[in-house]
Parts: structure tokens; sequence; C-alpha cells
């Protein structure tokens, strides 16, 4: 941990909220290369405890995203079926902490690896319901007309071709090599498009496994929302059903319920009907997109910009898998 | 006779997990150690084949090549396997091969032959098996448990 961070958040929070605080803990968490997070807990001069979350932009992250996206995307889903964790603050400039951030309440539960068969066990069919019912939720939001608007500079369609392009654009730019695999991959994608949907939903963008806190069989929150951005609510549940996030359990998206499960509960609460070639195609779309990131994670590694082992991981086993999923694609596609 | 580099690789793969790592106390610092000693114990795993895997994946890819392209046989000369090649050339070569094999592949996509695409997607699918390193993921969670 970095005692300036620490002290210059102090610092700020103080005056932010006009009182005084003292800091009892200040812990960076491991994993999510896209932001550095630490948890926070302060007293303040009545000895009240508060518990947050700091969430700092990073000069060189997997997948470089605006602060402000994710204050949105959070905003959208306060005080509502989707659990979010309360926010308290944004900023966008360098001044206050280094970095443009965003702070929250802590939200109680605990995160779980995506690679870690059972890890839900034994509670992994009340959390597959919350799962899927809040994917499906996520969904059918309605976004307000102030939030659509600070996003409507982004959306452009169809959106299944604004999202392929933005994708292979950052294969291509940060590819340390060719791969066959993946360039057939796309080529795929483009021939063989979805049908555009009918209906504009807020895309998380990165929801799965691993991506939500649990308190025993209760989701407490869902986390994460860099990438959130306007688009077809399939794009959210190709990303969820991908078989790497049940890589040793492949019949169990997620490693929660079965996927004929899953795909009923999310119908039901998104109230959307699902075509099988279109959820196929972004399906397929998961995985591109996934061997971007990975590709993304691995450059910066190569190149010296970031050494966090979580890069070289992310190049190598992620970035493994969805290239098997694609090839397995291909295949039955024949 | 030296130990081999590999080995080298596995002890302080070893060491950073079971003696450094439980020393940190800070969970952040802690993790990141840890993922450090298994992403080591991958590289010491798969270095021993490093060369030979390359050479193999260049050979399958000239004869597949050869069989189902129309790329004159001169082409594939520069690509000889040589004793005083280095690694790095190896990795050279590799970079055009899967250059080719893309650009027939893209033609055979569009033609649709389904005889040719099973053939193509079987060569992939044996240069993907030879270079993953992805069926040591039950290997890392054992080292984070």
């Amino acid at each position: 941990m970095s005692q300036d961070l620490s002290s210059a958040f102090l610092a700020y929070y103080s005056e932010f909220q006009k009182k005084d605080f003292s800091l009892i803990s200040f812990e960076r968490i491991f994993g999510g290369a896209s932001r550095e997070t630490y948890k926070i807990i302060v007293n303040d001069n009545s000895d009240n405890e508060e518990r947050l979350v700091l969430r700092l932009s990073q000069d060189s992250s997997l997948i470089e995203t605006e602060q402000k996206t994710e204050y949105l995307a959070y905003s959208a889903f306060q005080e509502s079926n989707v659990p979010v964790p309360i926010l308290i603050d944004m900023s966008e400039e360098n001044s206050k902490l280094g970095a443009p951030f965003m702070l929250m309440r802590e939200l109680k539960g605990e995160a779980a690896s995506p690679f870690t068969p059972n890890i839900y066990a034994p509670h992994e069919v009340d959390l597959g319901k919350q799962f899927w019912s809040i994917l499906g939720e996520i969904a059918k939001k309605e976004i307000d007309k102030d939030i659509f608007r600070d996003f409507i500079g982004e959306v452009e369609q169809p959106f299944w071709k604004n999202e392929l392009d933005k994708w292979v654009k950052i294969i291509h730019e940060d590819s340390i090599g060719i791969e066959p695999i993946l360039e057939a991959g796309i080529r795929h994608l483009y021939r063989n498009p979805p049908k555009e949907s009918e209906t504009i939903s807020m895309v998380h963008g990165d929801y799965r496994s691993g991506n939500f806190l649990y308190s025993e069989n209760k989701i407490t929150g869902i986390l994460d929302w860099e990438m959130a951005h306007l688009g077809d609510p399939l794009e959210d549940l190709g990303w969820a059903l991908s078989p790497i996030w049940s890589w040793q359990d492949k019949d169990r998206p997620a490693y929660l319920l079965k996927r004929e499960d899953a795909l009923k509960i999310w119908e039901e609460t998104s109230n959307i009907s699902i075509n099988k070639d279109d959820l196929n195609w972004w399906e397929l779309f998961a995985a591109v997109k996934g061997m971007a990131i990975w590709i993304s994670a691995g450059n910066e590694f190569k190149s010296g910009t970031n050494i966090d082992p979580i890069n070289l991981f992310s190049a190598w086993i992620p970035g493994d898998i969805h290239l098997e999923i694609i090839l397995d694609t291909l295949e039955k596609n024949i | 006779m030296k130990p081999d580099i590999n080995i080298a690789l596995l002890n302080a793969a070893q060491e950073i997990i079971n003696r450094f790592s439980p020393l940190i106390e800070d969970e952040y610092e802690k993790s990141r150690l840890g993922s450090w000693g298994a992403l080591i114990l991958i590289s010491a795993l798969k270095f021993n084949d490093a060369s030979s895997s390359l050479k193999k994946e260049n050979h399958d890819i000239i004869e597949w090549l050869k069989e189902h392209s129309t790329i004159s046989m001169k082409e594939f000369d520069k690509f000889k396997i040589l004793d005083d090649k280095t690694i790095d050339q190896y990795d050279q070569d590799n970079q055009s091969l899967r250059e080719m094999l893309d650009k027939q592949f893209e033609t055979i996509q569009e033609e649709g032959d389904k005889i040719l695409l099973k053939e193509g997607i079987d060569l992939m699918r044996s240069m993907h098996q030879r270079r993953k390193v992805s069926d040591l993921i039950g290997m890392l969670q054992q080292q984070e448990g």
C-alpha cells in the first residue's frame, strides 16, 4: 500500500465530509486489473466506523474505461432490484488522489474466483436463481433519460457491429503474434451477423461469476460495471454463459444452475424471448471479446507497462480457454 | 551434469509459494507473490518442450499448406529445420507460417468446403493442444489452496 495514497485519501475524505476522520485500515484487493481497488475503514470524531471501497483508475489497465461510465451504470441501479453499492463520490481528475476514482460504501459479502469449481456450494441453486434473474432485471431496466443521454454519445447501431469493431480493433492493435483460430472466429462473426435487437438495454459488460458479492445464499451486490454501455441484452447473457466461467463443469454456467434453467429464469425476468441463433452469435462474440481483453493484458505484461502477474495469468489461462471455445464453436458450425 | 533450468524454476516456485509467501502479512502482496509462484511453476513445466513444440508446429503447418494451398514448394525452403537455428528464429518462421495458414483458411471459409474446414480446424486444434497451459489450471488452484 502507498502511504502517500492513504494520507491523500484521509485528507480528501475529511474535506469532502467536512469533519475529521482517522484511518483504521487501507488495504488493496488483489485481482481485477482494470482498477486498483482498496477496502478502507475510517472512524469519525464520535467513533462511528465507516467501511468504504475506493476504485482508482490505473495508468495501465486491461481495458481503459472512464470512471464516469462506471458511475453512471451504478447510478442507474441505485435502490432497484439490482443490488449495487451506494455511491459516495467520483472524480475524473488526478488532483485529489493522483488518478480518477470512485468511492462507495462497502457491501457485505464475499467474491469468489470464477475459476474455482463448486465455489458456491451448497447455495448454488439459490444463488443461481438470483444471478440469472438479476441479469434479466438489468436487461429489462428502462434507462433514466438523463443517464441515457450521457451514454448516447457512444451508441451506434447495429449494436453487434459496433461492439465487434471495437474489440477487433483492440485485438489488432495489441496482438503480439498472429492467431489463426481467433481470426477465423472473427470472420465467422462478421459473415453471420445476428438480428438487430429491438430492445436497447443497459449492458453490464462483465456480468459473470466472480463479479458479484454473496453472503451464504444471497447475492448482495453486482460489481465491476466499468465496461457498461447501451446495447443488445443478449450480449451480457452470452458473456455470462461462456464456458470459461465453468470450465470444469460446462453444463452449469457460472457453476450455478443448468443452462436451460438459467435461460428460463432470464427470459421470465426480462420478458425477452431468446433467439437461439442470435444467442449463439453473442456467445462466440463473448470468446472473441475475451481474447481482446487477454491479448491486451499480455501486451501490457510483455511491454513492461504493467507486470502485475494477473496480466500474465490472463494471457495464458483464460486466453487458452477462449481460443478452445472459438475452435469448438467453429467446428459445430461446419 | 548440472541441474536443468526447468528444475531451477520448479524449485524457485516452490520456495516462493511455501517459504516466502506465508511470511507476508499484506493480503494483496501475498496473493501477488503466490500468483508469481504458480506462474513460474507453469513455466518450469512447459520449458523443456518449448523448442521441440515450435519445430513440430512449423512442420505441421508446412505439410498442411503443401497439401491444401497452391503456394510454391520453393516458398517453404526458408523454413527448413536446421541445427543452428535459434528458438527466436523458429518463432519468426512460426509467425510467417501462421500468417500463411490464416490466409489459406480465410479462402476455405469463403468457399465453404466442409471437408477442408474440418481439416483446417483439426490442424489448429493440434497446434492449440500443444501450446496451451490452461490444462494446468487445477495445479494453480492447488497452489492457491
